[in-house]
């Protein structure tokens, strides 16, 4: 599996499929985190920014190799392994934009609430925007596997879908991402951090199952 | 597409897939490399370490045909410097070594395909798929992946190929089977013509007094004593050289006294026009 990732990772990084999406997380960063802000506002906002560019990141991996060196790849290793190091190379790129995403906003980020009368431990809210853009990337991972190859075989239509279902799980209630994200947010007013330790605990099991389903589909459907 | 196939594919075995174009038999070599999965019926036995040869290769990957090499060595379970390794000499093999440092993009089609093979072979491996693998490689690099394909068979590995020309591995096919309608039937050797085409080598040697030779010879070649104490050996071409390496390491070695070309046997007379076996 090492080697398949180490594979993938360099497919990735070479092929600089990796520019855009993380332009957009860097476009997202400048526009709404600003220096002096509150830091759970700003945490919350960097981890929700996370979970599209995550889906986008998802889909590129899924879609990066010719048909001919896939299949080659495949009868090596198998169609699912070559699919799961695809999907652990994105979520692993989004893990690396999300933590350097969560110490910008920390160090840039004034260590108060919303109205800045009542101090935030710096530790603690650490803690909680990273576990919260863990949680935000798993859900994006599982976003966009779901909405690329096998499942959506299509490029437009996998576009569409990945983005319209990126802000529904943004939104909608129920969402670990959400619960995450407003976790953070509402604790801004009052200074209180929450840790997002059940939406992680969600946002794993759903990863993890859409992992599972899709692999297994990649040797029925390509 | 393919229904009511069954196939065994045991080791040591060199197994040609016929049929018209677009009978499956691409889709039958992915089912047997592990790519697809059939929709109904089983793929039986454990998982052999396979390598696969898809027939074009038109890889744009961001990769120097040695760095895919080492790649896809190491997914083979490779350490990065027997990958290496392996990958210059396979390169070396197939004439292709000057293009190692080469982007797989500004490779020529036949280079590329070059690539393709070298990954399948570099690994060894117990199961080898080609999907007409030898299309747009030139000459000398055909002869080169018969010899390898060979190698395998005789290392103890099962190599599974479709190609166009009739004559491909001819006398080093063991079984042969078309795809007819939906279904997989056996080819017998009669309608093949199999171990009769195909140019032969003529090898003597001579081996310790009362030494016998080693049993399981690559070819199964036809064996003469001579008077002189020698004994003569007619294989396939394209055994020659793994017969010949098998009598070299043998314990007690065999000495080679001569090697020469055999004219191939007079083919038996069969209802397909004649020219379409001379031509080569």
């Amino acid at each position: 599996m090492t080697a398949l990732i180490r594979y993938q990772a360099a497919l990735l990084l070479r092929s600089q499929r990796w520019l855009a999406p993380v332009l957009l997380y860097a476009v997202f960063l400048a526009v709404g985190v600003q220096s002096g802000q509150p830091v759970l506002d700003s945490l919350g906002y960097a981890a929700a920014a996370l979970l599209p560019v995550t889906a986008w990141l998802v889909q590129l991996c899924a879609t990066q190799e010719p048909p001919a060196a896939r299949t080659v790849a495949a009868a090596v290793a198998g169609q699912p392994r070559v699919h799961l190091a695809s999907l652990l190379t994105a979520a692993g790129s989004a893990g690396l934009l999300g933590t350097a995403g969560t110490v910008i906003v920390l160090l840039i980020s004034d260590p108060a609430n919303v109205d800045h009368t009542v101090r935030v431990p710096l530790l603690p809210a650490a803690l909680a925007g990273l576990l919260a853009a863990v949680c935000c990337a798993l859900l994006g991972a599982a976003v966009g596997a779901l909405c690329t190859r096998p499942v959506v075989h299509r490029r437009g239509w996998s576009v569409a879908t990945t983005a319209l279902a990126a802000l529904l799980s943004l939104v909608t209630t129920g969402s670990p991402a959400k619960y995450a994200v407003t976790g953070l947010v509402t604790g801004s007013l009052t200074g209180a951090v929450h840790i997002p330790v059940l939406p992680l605990i969600c946002a794993a099991a759903a990863a993890c199952a859409v992992a599972a389903v899709v692999c297994r589909l990649t040797s029925l459907r390509g | 597409m393919l229904r009511g196939v069954d196939l065994d594919l045991p080791a040591h075995t060199l197994v040609r897939i016929e049929g018209a174009n677009g009978t499956g038999k691409s889709t039958l070599l992915r089912l047997i490399s592990g790519i697809d999965a059939p929709t109904e019926g089983r793929v039986t036995g454990r998982r052999p370490r396979t390598a696969y040869v898809p027939e074009r290769f038109p890889a744009a990957l961001p990769f120097t045909a040695a760095g895919y090499l080492v790649h896809l060595g190491r997914i083979h379970g490779l350490r990065t410097r027997e990958a290496t390794g392996r990958a210059q000499e396979w390169l070396a093999r197939f004439g292709a070594a000057g293009h190692a440092r080469t982007p797989l993009s500004e490779l020529s089609k036949g280079t590329s395909q070059k690539v393709a093979v070298a990954q399948a072979l570099l690994a060894e491996p117990e199961l080898l798929v080609l999907d007409e693998a030898w299309t747009g490689l030139d000459t000398a690099a055909r002869g080169e992946l018969d010899r390898a394909v060979v190698e395998r068979v005789t290392a103890g590995a099962t190599v599974v190929f479709v190609d166009h020309d009739p004559r491909r591995l001819a006398g080093a096919v063991d079984v042969t089977h078309r795809i007819e309608g939906h279904r997989l039937v056996p080819v017998t050797a009669a309608e093949t013509g199999d171990g009769t085409a195909g140019p032969r080598v003529r090898i003597e040697v001579t081996g310790a007094s009362g030494a016998a030779l080693p049993p399981g010879l690559p070819g199964a070649p036809v064996q003469e004593p001579r008077t002189d104490g020698t004994v003569r050996l007619t294989v396939a071409a394209v055994h020659s050289d793994a017969l010949l390496r098998t009598l070299l390491t043998a314990r007690p070695p065999w000495h080679i006294t001569h090697v020469s070309a055999a004219a191939a046997p007079e083919p038996t007379p069969r209802t397909a026009p004649s020219g379409t076996r001379q031509a080569r």
